[in-house]
C-alpha cells in the first residue's frame, strides 16, 4: 500500500514538472507573438507526444518499481535507524528514568527514613513522658500509701496502746482468778481495812 | 451473876461469824431453856440442873461472857438480849473472789469486833469476777479492795510501764 502510494506520488511529480517544462517554454518572450505561439503550440504538441512516448506503461512500472525498491529502502533504513534511535532512546529513558526514580526513591527514602526518625524521636519523647508521668505518679503513690501506712500504723499502735491496759488486765483476771490464795490476801485485806478504819467503824457504831 | 446481861458488852465468839450463826445460837440457848425448863418441871426444883451438851459456839460465848445459863432468870434475859442482838448487831457485807476458809472469817470477823463494833457480824458472798481482794459493804459505804479495781484505778501505771517498755 505505501508503495503504490510513493509510485504515485512519484508519477505525478513527473507529470507535473512535464507540465511546468512546456508551460515556461510557452511564455518564453520573442519578438513576433503570433510565430511565437505556433512554435510554442507545435513544442507543446511535441512535447505531449513525447511525454506519451517517454511514460509509457512500461516506463512508469520500471519507474514503480524502482520507485517501490527505492522507497522500501529508504523505509527499511529509516526503520533501521528508527529503532537504533529508538533502542537509544528507550535506553537513555531507561537510564534517565532509573536515575530519576532512584534519586526520586533515595529522596522518598530519605524522607521516610526522616519521618520515621521524626516518628521514632516523637514516640520516644511520648514514651519518655509517659515514663516520667508514671514515674511522678508512682512516687506520689508512694508517698501517699507511706503516709496512709503511717497513719494506720499509728492509730493501730495507739489502739493497741489504749487496749494494752485492758488486755494485761483481762489476762491477769482470767490467769490468775483461780490462782490466788485468800489467806496469802488476808494481810492486804486487813492494811486495807486499817485504811479505811474510821470510816468503817463510824459507819458500823451508827 | 444475877444481874441483867447488858448486851452492848458481850463479846462474841470467834467461830460466830454471821447473822446465821447468831440465830443458831439464839435456838440453841432457847433449846437449853427449853431443856432446862423441862427438868425443873420433872424434878419440881429439887433437884440441880443438867446442862445438855452444847456446841462449841455456845460454850465459848457463855465463858467469854461468864453467863451461867442455869441461872433461869439470866437465861432468859440472855435469851431475849440475843434475840435483840440477832436483829440490831451491825452487819458487814465481805464478798470474795473465792470460797473463803472459816480462819479467815475468824481473823476478819476478830478485826471488825476489835476495831469497829464488839458486836460486829460478816455477810459472806461470793463473786469471782473480783479476781482477788474484797468488797466490803457496811451499813451506809462500800469499799471496794477487790484486785479487778486495783487494777483498773491502777491502769495508767501499766500504761506508762509499757510504754517505758516500748
Amino acid at each position: 500500500m505505501m508503495t503504490l502510494i510513493l509510485v504515485t506520488a512519484i508519477g505525478v511529480a513527473i507529470v507535473i514538472g512535464v507540465v511546468l517544462l512546456v508551460v515556461a517554454l510557452r511564455h518564453r518572450p520573442g519578438t513576433d507573438k503570433k510565430k511565437a505561439n505556433t512554435a510554442d503550440q507545435a513544442y507543446n504538441d511535441a512535447a505531449i507526444e513525447e511525454v506519451s512516448h517517454l511514460f509509457n506503461e512500461e516506463f512508469r512500472e520500471e519507474l514503480r518499481n524502482r520507485g517501490r525498491l527505492r522507497f522500501e529502502k529508504i523505509i527499511n533504513e529509516n526503520a533501521m535507524f528508527l529503532k537504533q534511535d529508538l533502542d537509544m532512546t528507550i535506553a537513555q529513558v531507561n537510564e534517565q528514568l532509573k536515575t530519576e526514580i532512584g534519586g526520586k526513591l533515595e529522596k522518598e527514602v530519605d524522607n521516610y527514613g526522616k519521618a520515621m526518625k521524626d516518628a521514632q524521636q516523637l514516640a520516644l519523647d511520648a514514651l519518655q513522658r509517659s515514663v516520667t508521668a508514671v514515674e511522678t505518679q508512682r512516687a506520689e503513690l508512694a508517698e501517699v500509701f507511706k503516709k496512709d501506712l503511717e497513719a494506720r500504723e499509728a492509730a493501730l499502735l495507739k489502739a493497741f496502746e489504749d487496749n494494752l491496759a485492758k488486755i494485761v488486765e483481762y489476762y491477769l483476771l482470767q490467769a490468775l482468778s483461780d490462782q490466788l490464795d485468800l489467806r496469802a490476801q488476808l494481810p492486804m485485806i486487813i492494811k486495807q481495812l486499817e485504811q479505811n478504819k474510821q470510816a468503817i467503824m463510824e459507819d458500823m457504831r451508827l | 451473876m444475877s444481874d441483867a446481861p447488858n448486851a452492848t458488852t458481850w463479846k462474841l465468839p470467834p467461830t460466830l461469824i454471821t447473822r446465821v450463826d447468831l440465830a443458831r445460837l439464839v435456838r440453841e440457848v432457847e433449846a437449853v431453856d427449853s431443856e432446862l425448863e423441862a427438868q425443873k418441871v420433872r424434878s419440881q426444883g429439887q433437884e440441880a440442873y443438867r446442862l445438855p451438851v452444847m456446841s462449841r459456839g455456845l460454850s465459848d460465848f457463855t465463858e467469854l461472857n461468864a453467863i451461867d445459863l442455869t441461872n433461869d432468870q439470866l437465861r432468859m434475859a440472855t435469851k431475849e438480849q440475843l434475840r435483840a442482838l440477832k436483829d440490831k448487831a451491825p452487819v458487814m457485807h465481805l464478798t470474795f473472789a473465792v470460797e473463803a476458809e472459816p480462819e479467815v472469817l475468824q481473823t476478819l470477823v476478830a478485826w471488825i469486833r476489835e476495831n469497829a463494833h464488839p458486836q460486829g457480824l460478816l455477810s459472806v458472798g461470793l463473786q469471782p469476777s473480783l479476781v482477788g481482794g474484797v468488797y466490803v459493804r457496811t451499813p451506809n459505804h462500800i469499799h471496794d479492795f477487790s484486785l479487778r479495781t486495783i487494777l483498773q484505778t491502777k491502769r495508767d501505771v501499766l500504761v506508762k510501764a509499757l510504754e517505758a517498755i516500748r
